[in-house]
């Protein structure tokens, strides 16, 4: 069974009274493990398409399964809780709540499950450690570098065991170094078994996933198994996945 | 409890956003401030009168009959001779009175040797010590005796024995009022001042007959004080003195009274009265000010959140309901508020406090005020706050992280 389901999923926004078709008619599946990269020009649809994988919004046309329930026109309480269980995102920009310390931002999706579990301290701290930042556990964003930050954003994305990592161009504000830093820690929690989805314009980062999905103009073009997955990490990157 | 944690968030919010903290409090501070001090000063200017009422030596079954029409202390008509001997002797013969009281008033200047000073002369009659329950330190009252015989004995309040006597002890001595020399025969006891600053001691008192002949030259009365066997039955007894004085006055049934009454009542209700048109206005610029105070909790809590739209974002991607937002803001308002509401009572006691200790105006700090700012501040936040959590909660998680 598949973990994500997309069945002609169509996405259309209003904006100055015209309407502007995203996303036509993609259809797409995610088996659990699997690690995804979708790559495209600016303007394809992938961050729509992350959004509606995501259950930040609902599609415009088209069903969505994920993990066996259907995201329809279910209530924003059902869509709270489905994000808050079954999804961790990581963004370009952090978005770390300022002022707050590392591990107070990594518990922050506890607050809003139903029952914040007693070992909350330790599950926060234990994330942080598998992101290599067991001694930043009280510095706010401000004292943390940026690939500092973007760990802490995974580790709080990973807080509630989700089913699926959303990462939204995870590397686009960081540095070569501080990027090929956080691609191995996807890399690893992938092998630990994590579906991760990353979305990305950058070919060598995509290259980091077993399966290569190329969107444009609001529709896949392509969807490729990548030969060189696992060495990649090694490797050099290989160009034109096509 | 998931609204216990939405509650912590908002502290942290309002900690965390200290600037904007403080605008929105500033409001609210003036606004509890200034409540604050009007209480106070209410409740102030209320302890003065009591005080006051109190100076005036009535008990709860006791009245005064004033000579002139008027209100209180505020004769309408120039003649006070409208108050007689006579009607006295009627109201004395009542059931239901126990005492009455006669005075004649007469502000007069008090000498001995070189020393001088101005005081109030009443005649009385002896009961008067007995209605006032006044002790004397010094020397004796005068008596039906002294009455009878209009002798001319006094006896001094201490403010008028301290500044023609210092240090002498004044029994015995003659002093003059007016052209007439009194022997002082007595002493009362100092009662000192009151809060209000009103004097009781700056009294002297003669017998009534010595007043009539020797001070006033006639026979009319300033007042009488009337005590009624029971409290209970003051008001009938004043119902009754009325009849009496109507008929003996030869008043038409459309006459006004051509006498007044001065009860605790009557003063306290005068004194409610001529305060509540103040009050009124005070109370108003307060609610201005607090709904100034709760507008500008609106309006930067919605600029605030435009500031926070991304936080906003983050929460809503990681599994807040709209609900969980509109309760953190909500709190986030009440907070502040409540903090407002906090200071601005701290404040305004601290102006209560300094009204009183420099003399500027009678206040008394009672607990009122701190249950109608907790009270005040919490509406004011919810009401005001409940448009912008709102609008917060309203934000799609998708737009807000763009």
């Amino acid at each position: 069974m598949s973990l994500i389901e997309l069945r002609s999923i169509g996405k259309t926004y209003q904006s100055a009274g015209l309407d502007v078709e995203v996303l036509k008619n993609v259809s797409l599946r995610i088996k659990e493990g699997e690690y995804v990269s979708i790559i495209g020009p600016s303007g394809a649809g992938k961050s729509t398409l992350m959004t509606i994988m995501g259950c930040l919004g609902l599609p415009s046309q088209g069903i969505y399964i994920l993990d066996g329930e259907e995201v329809g026109q279910v209530s924003d309480r059902e869509l709270s809780r489905i994000r808050n269980e079954k999804i961790g995102f990581v963004f370009q920009a952090f978005h770390l709540l300022p002022g707050v310390t590392a591990i107070d931002n990594v518990m922050m999706p506890l607050l809003y499950s139903d029952k914040v579990p007693k070992d909350a301290k330790q599950r926060a701290q234990a994330v942080l450690e598998k992101v290599m930042l067991g001694h930043r556990l009280t510095h706010t964003p401000g004292q943390l570098s940026g690939g500092e930050q973007q760990r802490v954003t995974i580790a709080r994305s990973l807080i509630n065991n989700p089913k699926i990592l959303l990462a939204d161009e995870p590397t686009g504000n960081l540095d070569s170094k501080n990027g090929v830093e956080i691609m191995k820690t996807f890399d690893r929690l992938n092998q630990e078994g994590t579906t991760i989805i990353l979305i990305t314009h950058d070919q060598e980062v995509a290259l980091h996933a077993q399966r290569i999905l190329t969107i444009k103009d609001g529709q896949i073009e392509s969807d490729q198994w990548n030969e060189n997955f696992q060495k990649s990490q090694a490797g050099p990157a290989r160009s034109g996945v096509e | 409890m998931r609204i216990f944690r939405n509650l912590r968030q908002a502290l942290r919010g309002v900690a965390l956003n200290k600037a904007n903290t403080f605008l929105m409090t500033l409001g609210i501070i003036v606004g509890i401030g200034s409540l604050t001090v009007i209480v106070a000063i209410g409740e102030g200017t209320k302890a003065k009168v009591l005080d006051r009422i109190s100076s005036l030596g009535f008990g709860p079954d006791s009245f005064s009959v004033y000579a002139g029409s008027g209100r209180l202390f505020f004769a309408r008509s120039g003649a006070t001779t409208s108050l007689s001997l006579q009607d006295v002797d009627d109201i004395r013969a009542l059931p239901t009175v126990r005492l009455v009281i006669p005075r004649q008033r007469k502000r007069s200047r008090v000498i001995y040797k070189k020393e001088f000073t101005a005081t109030r002369v009443y005649g009385v009659t002896p009961e008067w010590q007995i209605a006032r329950d006044w002790d004397m330190t010094d020397g004796a009252f005068f008596t039906d005796q002294d009455m009878e015989r209009k002798r001319r004995v006094i006896v001094l309040g201490s403010t008028p024995a301290k500044k023609l006597f210092g240090d002498q002890d004044p029994i015995g001595k003659m002093v003059r009022v007016g052209d007439v020399f009194f022997q002082v025969i007595g002493l009362l006891e100092e009662k000192g001042l009151t809060e209000s600053g009103y004097d009781p001691d700056d009294r002297s008192l003669i017998p009534l007959t010595t007043s009539i002949s020797r001070l006033t030259h006639q026979t009319y009365l300033h007042s009488a004080k009337v005590m009624a066997l029971d409290p209970s039955l003051v008001e009938k007894t004043m119902e009754d003195v009325r009849l009496i004085l109507r008929e003996n006055h030869n008043l038409s049934p459309l006459a006004d009274d051509d006498f007044r009454y001065i009860t605790p009542e009557g003063i306290m209700q005068w004194v409610t009265e001529s305060s509540q048109a103040l009050n009124r206005m005070l109370v108003l610029i307060s609610t201005v000010s607090l709904l100034v105070g709760g507008i500008v909790i609106m309006n930067i809590l919605l600029v605030s959140i435009r500031e926070r739209v991304r936080e906003i974002g983050i929460r809503r991607c990681f599994g807040a309901r709209r609900s969980d937002i509109t309760q953190q803001f909500l709190f986030e308002s009440i907070f502040v508020a409540i903090l407002g509401g906090i200071l601005g009572t701290a404040i305004g006691l601290a102006v209560a406090i300094i009204f009183q200790r420099f003399d500027i105006l009678p206040t008394k700090i009672t607990w009122e005020p701190f249950a109608l700012a907790f009270a005040f501040s919490t509406v004011i936040g919810l009401v005001f706050g409940i448009q912008p959590a709102r609008k917060a909660a309203m934000l799609s998680p998708e737009e807000s992280l763009r």
